[in-house]
């Protein structure tokens, strides 16, 4: 640039913003992109829901009926991924105390895993680890934040 | 007859003179002496005098001793501070007129004199009783960017002259703070002063604890992605960790020993376990169904308190370490955790979550008796922790917004923060560290 006359510069800064005016008219120009293809059909003609989590009552680590149907559909995710481990993360809300729900978040992950196992899954694809309340899902305070933060969270590994 | 009597005279004054001379050397600095209260009753009343200093150098780190004097000795809670009277010298001699110390309602006068010597400043202290009994007279010196260690250590020896215990005086608390967005582990004085970040593991650290001699910190980890527990010998810097399947949380040390218990999963409950200083197993201390964590130590080390679910609740039950067995000592409330029983006595504290929300804390005493709540109005009063000599309570509140550390007197009376820092600090524990 420097060695670039002011004259020249003076003729350079009108060529970009032409260019860059042609750039845009071309996109004005140009067809709406056409609908997203649809869907290939899955080819083993088999839709599995994903992971998803599951939830909790406070100070709870048993299996709500809504818990035990959503690890079922995890378990038929598990056996359509048969080569893939996930981590069974639990979580606490913030109440209560941090070192407590360290072992109740734990609890809570286990109780996922057992649910599997029983379901047919290999424990060696399950691994637990709990974080008790150190990472909310939701970061307000009031039930509603705090019943998405009683939770096992399913992470592939 | 004369001639016997005199040799009897001078063995009856040779005699008192016995008895006086011991009686004489003792006034020059009385080891024990210890201010008479009743348990509970008002401060000791204390005349603190301003140092005397002659010359710029002497008179700016006289102004800083007594700075460090007066707000050491204000932050015990223990005394009743009071400046000195104007007549406290005889205008003639300089002498101290002790008369004016009883009449302003102190107890005890204290004194002293900064000079300098090589450069560097030498503390002289006196304390007397208003008798004026010499019941302290000691040098304390140190270089120029020492001055808070002399005043402290004077403030320290005060405590100890006038209350017969150990001081919070050259104590350290650990604790945990997000103020760099990561939990990671900070120390400070006795006073807030001096944050000194411990780790910077940028991952979650939690539940610092320091053994009683001072000489390991254990604490969680999640560096490798899980709950680890690492033990750190403080003095050669030496990290150890200790990775176990499942969790490995919230250590506490046995007093006397160089073994922490702490929570794994190994056998898939949560148990308690005790764990030496390079991280092997000791032995299992716990065995019920469900969970079994925070445990924490009677002064002799034979008795723990813990948190357990196994009547259903969380409560805190107390396990005689010998024989094994388990009484649960809390009753009243249906969540009860975070245990820490008195380095000195036989006072328990925990939390306890209330029905209208708040977690509040209390002080029980070992055999069940006393319940006694310090906390009040405000959402979460928690994770109580006993200065080492069981004088004062460390703990965490959100009583201002975001959880910060506060500190009051063992009867929960002087609440007030312990230190300003950004982000939240939680999890103190408060201990001795060589």
């Amino acid at each position: 640039m420097t060695n670039v006359t002011p004259k020249a510069r003076f003729l350079y800064i009108p060529a970009l913003l032409l260019l860059g005016a042609c750039c845009c008219d071309k996109e004005v120009v140009t067809a709406p992109p056409p609908p997203p293809p649809p869907p290939p059909a899955a080819p083993a003609a088999v839709v599995v829901a994903p992971l998803s989590d599951v939830f909790y009552d406070f100070n709870r680590s048993e299996l709500t009926a809504s818990t035990q149907s959503q690890l079922k559909t995890n378990a038929t995710w598990l056996s359509a991924n048969a080569n893939k481990k996930v981590i069974l993360e639990g979580h606490c809300d913030e109440r209560g105390t941090n070192e407590y729900n360290m072992a109740l978040g734990e609890r809570r992950a286990q109780s996922a895993k057992e649910y599997l196992v029983n379901l047919g899954v290999d424990p060696a694809r399950l691994k637990t680890v709990s974080f008790g309340e150190e990472k909310p899902f939701d970061s307000g305070h009031g039930e509603e934040a705090w019943a998405k933060n009683r939770r096992v969270h399913f992470v592939e590994e | 007859m004369r001639n016997t009597r005199i040799p009897i005279a001078r063995i009856i004054f040779a005699f008192c003179c016995m008895l006086i001379l011991p009686l004489m050397l003792r006034a020059e600095e009385v080891k024990e002496y210890i201010v008479i209260r009743k348990q509970g009753a008002e401060k000791i009343a204390i005349v603190l005098d301003k140092t005397i200093a002659k010359g710029d150098r002497e008179s700016e780190w006289a102004k800083s001793l007594d700075a460090t004097i007066k707000g050491g000795l204000d932050y015990t809670g223990l005394f009743n501070l009071m400046p000195a009277p104007l007549n406290i010298r005889n205008t003639q001699d300089g002498t101290i007129n002790f008369g004016a110390i009883g009449s302003v309602g102190s107890d005890i006068y204290v004194t002293g004199t900064v000079s300098k010597k090589s450069g560097a400043p030498n503390l002289d202290m006196q304390v007397y009783d208003i008798t004026g009994k010499p019941l302290l007279n000691r040098k304390y010196t140190g270089t120029d960017n020492q001055l808070r260690e002399i005043g402290l250590r004077f403030c320290a020896d005060l405590v100890e002259l006038l209350t017969g215990k150990k001081s919070v005086f050259g104590t350290k608390i650990v604790f945990v703070s997000n103020r760099t967005g990561a939990k990671e582990i900070y120390m400070c004085d006795f006073d807030g002063q001096n944050v000194e970040q411990i780790t910077s593991t940028r991952s979650i650290s939690l539940t610092p604890a320091v053994s009683q001699d001072g000489k390991y910190l254990a604490w969680t980890d999640y560096t490798s992605g899980g709950p680890d527990l690492y033990i750190k010998n403080l003095a050669t810097k030496v990290t150890v960790a200790v990775r176990k399947q499942g969790v490995c949380i919230d250590p506490g040390w046995v007093p006397g020993t160089d073994e922490c218990a702490t929570t794994l999963s190994i056998d898939g409950d949560q148990e308690i376990y005790l764990i030496r200083p390079d991280g092997k197993l000791s032995r299992r201390l716990t065995k019920s169904k469900g969970i079994d964590v925070s445990p924490t130590f009677s002064p002799e080390g034979s008795r723990m308190a813990f948190v357990s679910t196994r009547e259903g609740r969380p409560h805190i039950f107390i396990q005689d370490l010998k024989s094994g067995q388990v009484h649960r000592l809390t009753f009243s409330g249906n969540y009860n955790t975070q245990p820490a029983w008195s380095p000195v006595s036989d006072k328990i504290l925990y939390s306890s979550m209330q029905k209208n929300g708040e977690i509040n804390i209390f002080m029980i005493n070992a055999g069940g008796s006393g319940l006694l709540q310090l906390t009040s109005g405000t959402k979460a009063n928690e994770y109580p922790s006993w200065s080492p000599d069981g004088s004062m309570i460390v703990f965490s509140s959100n009583r201002q917004g975001k959880r910060k550390l506060f500190v009051m007197n063992s009867d929960g009376t002087n609440q007030r923060p312990l230190l300003q820092m950004d982000g939240e600090q939680q999890q103190p524990s408060w201990s001795i560290i060589k």
